[in-house]
């Protein structure tokens, strides 16, 4: 009882720095926006004042603004498609760079990369110069036959994955490094075993390192997600930017438009852990349970 | 393949490998591209910064943009050095201390039990994909009722609760085996002990990845200088440039300048990405991580 007393002691001691830095500059913050989404704010020489409007901001943006949830609907889908091609994207080169090949540190730095181009000075200056496109896909007539065949519903969110698809590449960077890490803690006897037993590297791939590698795929989709919704460059919160500083809309219906996309990627994350616990889940079942019960036996 | 991928690296190039070495060498391709597309486009000289259709890369470099930008930069008051000052104190402080207090917290939400672990931990999860500008405006309250506004700490303080860092950590500390923190604590080490020598190594490459976050995080901050500081003398260098940039918008003249003051903004963040990566590589290969 006494030593879990000092677990907990020494845990709270170790949190206590960044949970206080949090209290003030996340959470009070948090909940103070939530407070003033419900409220018209003014800013005037004399400072902040405030009106309780109780839900009329949120009703605007859900059914009068004619921005906002076209944004928001527009960007969920392309983002949608983007999430799996990051994380699809980013295995693939982490396998890759996992092989053994030479120059290895050289390829892994240049992988890398991503990470101090996607966050924001640099990505905004690509954008502005219009480097974030490829202009064949225009050219050759892919996008009128995209149109053509799937409507106009479908085909422009894919469209524009295709438009910026060096971007997409540019998103991967951590993504890769958690890959990287991934494939590290998998046990090479397995695969010398694998080999042994004659299996092949595709099989290999499905048995071994994908079941390997699912809590970091986790970890990838919620990242990639969380990164593509909150980046720079992102319209919506442009949008959202823009409404804090207009008069007829102010602080207030800003937060409120905020709290409401926050709940979108709330949503989007209960999907992705709720598929994924459950396979997870099902797996372990299946083949982990029963490798530890063997060890055991053949031990004592 | 199926031998060869259990041998860890060939000692030379071997004739079988060449298809890794095309696809990865296309891909790296496009991962270089944009660095150099912001040097060629910051000597780019004024005919092709406007040529139709625009030029990739450049044909007659010159440092034009970068003596037109240090001519308006002498027109201030305050010197440009006292901007670069005050930047680096305030980046180092945030990138030392984010490493720090994001990897204790990683470690008790990972290997500690306490009460509401798994609130704060959501908490964080909740925070990490709020809209950072929604906050905006409370997070001034807070600093001017705790009396930081003009000071380093309200430029500081601010940008150290980054909850992506604390959920990276969270994520690298949870794949370190808990019967190797127990081993040691049989041993005789304690908590801190324990965090010092065997947390710290092992995570270095998620600690070093928050690093380049927080980095970039602080370097190209302006808001904190917007908002909280009224004093000239501690805003920020990413500030300066922005105020020189953006007067200059607009015009002509001022696209040049400001592909300029956009490759020095980011030639540090490339220098930390150069440094900071080999750590990240390194620890990876060694980590024991198993």
């Amino acid at each position: 009882m006494t030593n879990q007393r000092k677990n907990t002691l020494t845990g709270l001691l170790f949190i206590s720095p960044w949970l206080i830095g949090f209290l003030f500059f996340m959470a009070y913050p948090i909940y103070s926006s939530l407070k003033m989404s419900f409220e018209k704010v003014f800013i005037t020489p004399e400072g902040i004042q405030s009106e309780f409007v109780k839900l009329d901001n949120y009703q605007y943006a859900l059914f009068k603004d004619p921005y906002f949830m076209d944004e928001v609907f527009n960007f969920t889908k392309t983002v949608i498609l983007m999430v799996p091609i990051v994380v699809i994207f980013s295995m693939i080169v982490a396998l890759l760079i996992n092989q053994p090949i030479k120059m290895k540190g050289m390829f892994r730095a240049v992988f890398f990369l991503p990470v101090v181009i996607s966050s924001g000075a640099v990505i905004n200056e690509l954008f502005a110069q219009g480097a974030g496109t490829i202009p064949m896909v225009e050219q050759y007539g892919i996008v009128t036959m995209l149109k053509d065949s799937l409507g106009p519903g479908l085909a422009d969110p894919i469209i524009e994955v295709i438009q910026k698809f060096i971007l997409i590449l540019w998103f991967s960077g951590v993504q890769i490094l958690i890959f990287l890490a991934g494939l590290q803690k998998i046990n090479r006897s397995i695969y010398e075993a694998a080999a042994i037993d004659g299996a092949s590297p595709w099989e290999t791939f499905w048995k071994i390192t994908l079941p390997g590698l699912k809590p970091f795929i986790l970890v990838n989709l919620i990242y990639t997600t969380v990164d593509l919704f909150t980046n720079s460059v992102n319209d919506v919160i442009k949008l959202i930017k823009e409404n804090m500083f207009k008069i007829e809309t102010g602080f207030g219906y800003a937060t409120a438009l905020s709290w409401i996309y926050q709940g979108l990627i709330l949503l989007i994350l209960l999907v992705i852990f709720f598929f994924f616990r459950n396979k997870e889940g099902k797996k372990e079942r299946k083949l982990g349970y029963r490798k530890p019960r063997v060890k055991r036996g053949t031990v004592s | 393949m199926s031998i060869k991928s259990t041998k860890i690296n060939p000692d030379k190039f071997h004739i079988s490998q060449w298809k890794f070495y095309v696809i990865l060498l296309a891909l790296s391709t496009f991962m270089i591209l944009p660095i150099i597309f912001m040097f060629s486009q910051a000597l780019k000289p004024m005919d092709e910064l406007f040529l139709y259709p625009p030029r990739f890369l450049v044909h007659k470099p010159t440092m034009e943009n970068f003596g037109d930008l240090m001519s308006q930069t002498s027109t201030t008051l305050v010197p440009i050095t006292r901007y670069l000052f005050n930047s680096v104190i305030i980046t180092g402080s945030v990138v030392l201390l984010t490493c720090l207090v994001s990897a204790m917290a990683g470690f008790a939400l990972s290997k500690k039990n306490f009460m509401m672990k798994k609130v704060i931990f959501e908490a964080n999860i909740i925070a990490m994909m709020f809209v950072p500008a929604a906050v905006m405006i409370p997070r001034y309250f807070i600093i001017e009722t705790l009396g930081l506004t003009d000071t380093f700490l309200g430029h500081i303080l601010p940008l150290l609760a980054l909850p992506v860092s604390v959920f990276l950590v969270k994520q690298f500390v949870d794949q370190i085996p808990d019967s190797l923190l127990d081993a040691a604590s049989i041993d005789g080490a304690n908590d801190f002990v324990l965090f010092r020598k065997i947390i710290f190594p092992m995570i270095m490459p998620a600690l070093a990845t928050v690093a380049i976050l927080a980095f970039q995080l602080a370097w190209n901050n302006i808001e904190t200088s917007v908002i909280f500081m009224n004093d000239e003398n501690l805003k920020t260098f990413a500030f300066y440039m922005n105020t020189l940039t953006s007067k200059l918008e607009n015009n002509v003249a001022g696209q040049g300048m400001a592909a300029a003051a956009g490759l020095i903004m980011f030639i540090p963040n490339l220098i930390i990405f150069i440094f900071m990566q080999s750590k990240v590589i390194n620890t990876m290969a060694h980590s024991g991580l198993k």
